[in-house]
C-alpha cells in the first residue's frame, strides 16, 4: 500500500496545476484539493487566534497552530505567523484534533465474508470505494481518521483498514501510512448466527454456541502456531543447507494463517466485538494463553463489570455512548459505561459503528460528562487520543502536539455545546471540508439567488 | 435473409452427396473483390484495388491483381472493404450461468452442477454451441469474430476466439485457451461469497499456483525424494497465468474494480488486460502502459463511481441536467481519454445490443476518438490481444478472409454494411427495415406508466416488489420497492415491446446492480433480471388497475 503513495506524485503535479471547472476530462481537476496523499513540501498553514483543545495538554485560549509540510510545527500563544503562510483566522473558533472513529464500516463494498467463521485472509482495504457519501458527511462532522472494520459475522473476521478521509482521492491514497495492521474478532450472538432466520437448504455454520466460539479461537491459534513452526523449520533447513543439496520446497503460504501468526507475534492488533462480561473474560484468557494482547474490545457494553480485568490486560474499550437493548446480549448496558471504565484506568473510546452517528461523535463523547462525570479532557480523548492509542497511531495523530500530523477539526463553538458545528476539517494541514464551499442547502440557496437573469427567463419560457 | 435456409439446404445436400467433402468445401470458393476502396488498417488505404480470396484466406491484395479464371468476381465500385470487426466481450453460445446455492430442494451449492464461476480449467472451446440466430445480428453489425468467455465469476475459465459463421463447432475455433478470464462475482452460498472473499481467494490462488509451478518443475527435473505435485487441474491452469505466460483478462468496469485488478496484476506481475473499463477515464494512472479493452456499453451517469460528488461537482449544483449531460459526455469520451493518455485500446461491445454497437462506437468517435484509432481498436488491436494478430485484424495476404463491405467508411455516420465475409464465406446483410424512431420491433411502443406488482424468482427465493413508473416517450423513470428497500430506476428504455432498466440495491453491505429486461404485453410483463453477484432471476408483473 505504501508503494502506491509513491507512484501518485508523478501525475499529481500536472493535475494539481489545473484550475477547478476547466473542461479537462481528468477528474481530479475539479477538486480544490491536491491529488496526492501527502502535502507537497513547503506548504505552510497557520490557524490563528483560536481556542485550541489539544487533547494532550489542556486548552489554549487565543492560540496559534503553525503547520509545515502537513505536520504541526508549533502550537501556543503569541506565535509569529511565518511569511507566506496560508492563514485560517480562528477568531471565535474552537480547534480540536481530528476525530477518530474507532469503529466504522464506511465505504466498504462488502462488510462480512460470512460464508466461514474464520476469514482472517480477507482485507477491508481491498473493497473500499472512494465515492461513498458517508465519508464526506463524516468529514463534515470533523472526523479525519476511520478504523474500517470487517463485520461481526465471524469469530475471526477480516483485516481492518485504517484510513484518513482524503475525500476525492483514490482509495489507495486514503490508507493511513504507518498504521499497524489489525483484525476483527467477534463473540456472541452474531457469530452463533442464532438471531436471524435459518435459510432453508443452507447448512448451519459452526459454531452455534459460545462454547464453540472459544474452541474455534483456540483451534485457529493452535493451527497458527503449527504453521509458524513449519516456517521456522523451513527457514532453519535453508540456513543449514550444505553445498550441493537441493533447496527445500517452502511450505504453502496461507494468507489466513499469516494474519493469525502476526497476531501471535504482536504485529497485528485485535479489535474484538463483544458484549457480555463472561465472554470478555473468556477472550482475555484465550489471548493470554496464546501470548497476545487484545488491542480493543468493541461495543463492550458490560465492560463496566470487568473494567479492572480489561485495564490489567492493557486492552482498550470502544463503546457506544447510550445505545443498547437492540438484542438480548445488549440489555445489561448503562450509559455510565464509558466513564466508569475510564475511572478504573481503561483506555476508553466512543465509536459510531454507523455512518450517521459518525457525523456527531463529538456529541456522543459529551455524554460521558453527563453520565458518570468524566472531565472535559477525558471526554475529548475518547474520540481522539485514546482512539489513536487503540489503533497504534498515537505518535502520528490524535492530539494537537508538535510533530504530529495536522489533522484538525475547527468548530464555530465548543465541540460539546449542542448548537456547535464543524466549519472546517483539515488532514495533514490541507482543507478537505470547508462549510463555506460545501454544497449545503444554505449555499445552494445563495447560488440560486445569484443565478443570471437570462438563464432564469429561458427556463421559465419552457 | 430469405437466402439463408436455401444456402443451408444446399450445403446439407452437398454434404449428403459428397460424403468425402469436409466443411472446408463450403469455403473453398474463390472470390475477387474488385474496384473497392480497401482499408487495410496496417498498410494504409488502397483507393481502388482488388482482394483475392481463396480457401478462406486472403490470397492477394493490391491495386493491380490479375484475376484467376476460377474467381467469382464481385465489382465493389463505390464500396469500402474493411477487416472484419472483432469483439472481445462475448458469451455467445455458452449456457446461461446457473445461479446455484440456496434454491429449491435443499441442494447444497456444490450439487447444482453448473459452472459456479470458479473453474479456471474451464475451456469454453469444448462446450461451444452457437445458434445461428444469435450470430446473424452480430455479423450484420460487421462483427466477424468474438472472444467467448463466461460472463460471471472470479476464475471463469479460458476463452475461445470464434469466427461468426452460421454454424460453428469447436474444430473451427480460431484460437482456444486465449486468456484466463477473471472477475469479481462470488460463489453463491459458498466461500468466497463476497468481494472480500473473492479478492482474498484470488490472491491465495495465485500464491498456490506459484508453488504448484515450483513443485512441478522440481518434479519434472528429478522426481526422486519429492512428494508428487497435487493433481489439480484448476491450479494447473493458473500456473502459466501467474508466470505471466498466459494473459489474464480482468472484467473490470468501474474505477474501483479497475484499480483492484491493476493492484493484483502488479502484485503478481500478471500479463493483465482490463476488459470493460467503462470508467477508465477515472483511472488513467492505473491503466498507463496497459492495453485495455474498452466497452462501448455506456453506463448512465448515476451508475458511475463518484457521481454523487466528483461528476456532479463539474457544474454548480443547481444545474443538474447540464451536469448529467457533462457526465454523459465524459462517459462517452472514455475511449478518447484513454487514447489521449497513450493507452492502447481495443473497442468492444460490452454487451451492447448488436444493433446499437456501431452507433455507440460513433458516439465514442464524436467524443474525440480519432476514427483511424477506432478502426484499429476494432480490428488489429483486438486480434493482437487475442494472440491472433498474425491471423486476423487487417487486410493482408495470408490472413483469414474476414471482411466487411460497406457504403463509405464503416464507422462513418451514414455507413451501411452490405456484405460480410467470414472465413471467406459470403454473407449478405439485408437492409434494415424502416424502423420507427426509437424502437426496434414493429408495433406500437409499450406503455409502462403506472404501478406494477412484481414477483421476482431469485435464486434466494421469491421476492415481491412494487414498481412505480412514469414514462416519457421511449424513456421511463420511477422506483422499485421490496423488503430490501426502495431503489430508483435508472436507464429506463423502451424499444418496441421490450423494456430495459437498472436499479442499484444494498444487500448485506454489498452494492448490487440489477439489470432488468422485460417484454410488455398490455398490463402484464415478464422477463429476466441479472442480479449481479446473486445470479439471475425471472420475473412476472401485472399493472395495478
Amino acid at each position: 500500500m505504501r508503494s502506491s503513495l509513491f507512484i501518485l506524485p508523478l501525475t499529481a503535479g500536472v493535475l494539481a496545476a489545473q484550475t477547478p471547472g476547466t473542461a479537462d476530462t481528468t477528474r481530479r481537476a475539479a477538486l480544490p484539493v491536491l491529488s496526492v496523499a501527502v502535502p507537497p513540501a513547503g506548504t505552510l498553514v497557520a490557524v490563528t487566534n483560536a481556542t485550541i483543545i489539544t487533547a494532550s495538554h489542556g486548552t489554549i485560549e487565543h492560540g496559534t497552530i503553525i503547520i509545515r509540510n502537513g505536520k504541526i510545527a508549533a502550537v501556543g500563544k503569541d506565535l509569529a505567523v511565518p511569511a507566506g503562510a496560508q492563514v485560517i483566522d480562528g477568531t471565535g473558533k474552537f480547534v480540536m484534533p481530528g476525530i477518530i472513529d474507532e469503529h466504522s464500516h464506511s465505504s466498504g463494498e462488502a462488510i462480512n465474508e460470512g460464508t466461514r467463521s474464520v476469514t482472517a485472509q480477507v482485507r477491508m482495504q481491498d473493497v473500499l470505494r472512494e465515492d461513498a457519501i458517508g465519508l464526506y458527511r463524516e468529514l463534515a462532522g470533523g472526523v479525519t481518521t476511520l478504523n474500517i472494520l470487517h463485520g461481526s459475522a465471524n469469530t475471526i473476521g477480516g483485516q481492518n483498514a485504517v484510513v484518513k478521509i482524503r475525500w476525492g482521492l483514490p482509495v489507495d491514497s486514503m490508507l493511513f501510512a504507518g498504521a499497524p495492521p489489525g483484525i476483527k474478532f467477534a463473540l456472541g450472538e452474531n457469530v452463533r448466527q442464532t438471531n436471524g432466520p435459518q435459510i432453508p437448504g443452507r447448512p448451519q455454520r459452526y459454531p452455534r454456541t459460545r462454547m464453540g466460539v472459544e474452541e474455534l479461537l483456540r483451534e485457529s491459534f493452535t493451527r497458527a502456531r503449527e504453521y509458524q513452526a513449519e516456517w521456522k523449520a523451513y527457514d532453519e533447513s535453508k540456513r543449514s543447507l550444505k553445498k550441493g543439496e537441493a533447496e527445500p520446497i517452502p511450505p504453502r503460504r496461507d494468507l489466513q494463517l499469516d494474519a493469525l501468526v502476526e497476531v501471535l507475534e504482536g504485529k497485528r492488533l485485535v479489535h474484538a466485538h463483544s458484549y457480555r462480561s463472561d465472554e470478555i473474560l473468556m477472550l482475555l484468557k484465550v489471548a493470554k494463553d496464546f501470548g497476545f494482547r487484545i488491542a480493543s474490545l468493541q461495543h463492550v457494553l458490560e465492560g463496566y463489570k470487568v473494567a479492572d480485568e480489561i485495564a490489567a490486560a492493557g486492552t482498550g474499550a470502544s463503546t457506544f455512548a447510550d445505545n443498547w437493548a437492540y438484542k438480548l446480549e445488549a440489555f445489561d448496558a448503562v450509559p455510565f459505561n464509558a466513564a466508569l471504565m475510564a475511572e478504573r484506568g481503561v483506555n476508553v473510546t466512543i465509536n459510531s459503528d454507523s455512518d450517521e452517528r459518525a457525523r456527531r461523535l463529538y456529541q456522543e463523547a459529551a455524554k460521558a460528562m453527563k453520565y458518570g462525570g468524566a472531565s472535559e479532557e477525558t471526554a475529548i480523548r475518547m474520540i481522539t487520543l485514546n482512539a489513536a492509542t487503540q489503533l497504534g497511531i498515537e505518535k502520528m495523530t490524535g492530539s494537537i502536539d508538535v510533530g504530529k500530523d495536522a489533522d484538525l477539526a475547527i468548530f464555530n463553538g465548543h465541540p460539546f455545546a449542542p448548537a456547535s458545528r464543524v466549519e472546517m476539517t483539515l488532514i495533514d494541514g490541507r482543507v478537505f471540508f470547508d462549510r463555506n464551499k460545501a454544497p449545503t442547502l444554505e449555499n445552494l440557496i445563495e447560488q440560486l439567488k445569484h443565478r443570471p437573469r437570462a438563464n432564469t427567463t429561458s427556463e421559465g419560457a419552457q | 435473409m430469405r437466402l439463408t435456409p436455401v444456402v443451408r439446404a444446399l450445403t446439407l445436400a452437398a454434404t449428403l452427396l459428397l460424403p468425402a467433402a469436409t466443411s472446408l468445401s463450403a469455403q473453398s470458393d474463390t472470390w475477387a473483390l474488385t474496384n473497392a476502396r480497401i482499408q487495410t488498417v496496417t498498410k494504409g488505404v488502397i483507393d481502388k484495388g482488388t482482394i483475392l480470396i481463396r480457401k478462406g484466406l486472403i490470397e492477394a491484395v493490391g491495386p493491380n491483381i490479375s484475376l484467376p479464371a476460377d474467381a467469382r468476381v464481385v465489382d465493389l465500385a463505390g464500396k469500402t472493404v474493411t477487416p472484419g470487426l472483432i469483439d472481445l466481450t462475448s458469451s455467445l453460445g455458452l449456457p446461461a450461468p446457473t445461479p446455484g446455492g440456496g434454491g429449491q430442494g435443499g441442494g447444497t451449492p456444490q450439487s447444482s452442477g453448473g459452472p459456479r464461476g470458479l473453474e479456471p480449467e474451464r475451456d469454453v472451446a469444448r462446450e461451444l454451441k452457437v445458434p445461428s440466430g444469435d450470430v446473424k445480428p452480430l455479423r450484420d453489425a460487421g462483427i466477424t469474430a468474438v472472444l467467448v468467455a463466461p460472463s460471471r465469476g472470479l476464475f471463469r475459465g479460458m476463452s475461445a476466439l470464434v469466427p461468426l459463421r452460421d454454424s460453428v463447432d469447436d474444430s473451427e475455433v480460431i484460437r482456444s485457451q486465449v486468456a484466463m478470464h477473471i472477475g469479481y462475482q462470488g460463489v453463491p452460498g459458498d466461500y468466497p461469497g463476497t468481494l472480500l472473499g473473492v479478492i482474498a481467494y484470488q490472491r491465495q490462488a495465485f500464491l498456490d499456483a506459484q508453488r504448484q509451478g515450483l513443485i512441478q518443475d522440481r518434479y519434472r527435473t528429478n522426481p526422486r525424494g519429492i512428494a508428487r505435485p497435487d493433481n489439480d487441474p484448476g491450479l494447473d491452469a493458473l500456473v502459466p497465468v501467474v508466470r505471466g505466460q498466459k494473459p489474464a483478462f480482468f472484467d473490470a468496469n468501474n474505477e474501483n474494480e479497475i484499480r483492484r485488478a491493476v493492484r493484483l496484476a502488479r502484485e503478481f506481475n500478471l500479463k493483465a488486460t482490463i476488459i470493460g473499463a467503462t470508467e477508465g477515464f477515472e483511472a488513467l494512472d492505473a491503466l498507463a502502459g496497459r492495453p485495455t479493452v474498452v466497452s462501448v456499453n455506456f453506463p448512465q451517469p448515476a451508475q458511475t463511481t463518484g457521481w454523487s460528488y466528483r461528476l456532479s461537482q463539474r457544474r454548480t449544483p443547481n444545474d443538474s441536467a447540464a451536469s448529467a449531460r457533462d457526465a454523459q459526455k465524459l462517459i462517452e469520451g472514455n475511449a478518447a481519454a484513454l487514447n489521449k493518455a497513450g493507452i492502447r485500446i481495443a473497442l468492444a461491445s460490452g454487451g451492447t445490443r448488436p444493433a446499437d454497437f456501431l452507433g455507440n462506437v460513433r458516439k465514442a468517435i464524436a467524443a474525440g476518438l480519432p476514427p483511424g484509432v477506432a478502426l484499429e481498436a476494432l480490428t488489429i488491436r483486438p486480434a493482437e490481444l487475442a494472440g491472433a494478430g498474425d491471423m486476423l485484424g487487417s487486410i493482408e495476404a495470408g490472413k483469414i478472409a474476414n471482411l466487411v463491405v460497406s457504403n463509405g467508411d464503416v464507422l462513418g455516420d451514414s455507413a451501411r454494411i452490405s456484405t460480410v465475409f467470414v472465413d471467406g464465406i459470403r454473407y449478405e446483410v439485408a437492409p434494415p427495415a424502416a424502423r420507427p424512431a426509437g424502437g426496434a420491433a414493429a408495433g406500437p411502443a409499450a406503455q409502462l406508466g403506472g404501478t406494477w406488482t412484481m414477483t421476482l424468482n431469485s435464486p434466494q427465493g421469491p421476492l415481491e416488489l412494487t414498481m412505480t413508473v412514469a414514462q416519457s416517450g421511449a424513456a421511463f423513470s420511477g422506483s422499485m420497492t421490496s423488503q430490501l428497500g426502495t431503489s430508483e430506476i435508472s436507464g429506463g428504455e423502451i424499444a418496441g415491446r421490450t423494456a430495459t432498466w437498472t436499479t442499484v440495491i444494498q444487500v448485506g453491505g454489498q452494492t448490487v446492480t440489477l439489470n432488468y429486461r422485460a417484454e410488455v404485453d398490455g398490463n402484464r410483463m415478464s422477463g429476466s433480471a441479472d442480479l449481479g453477484s446473486f445470479g439471475s432471476a425471472t420475473f412476472t408483473a401485472e399493472r395495478k388497475p
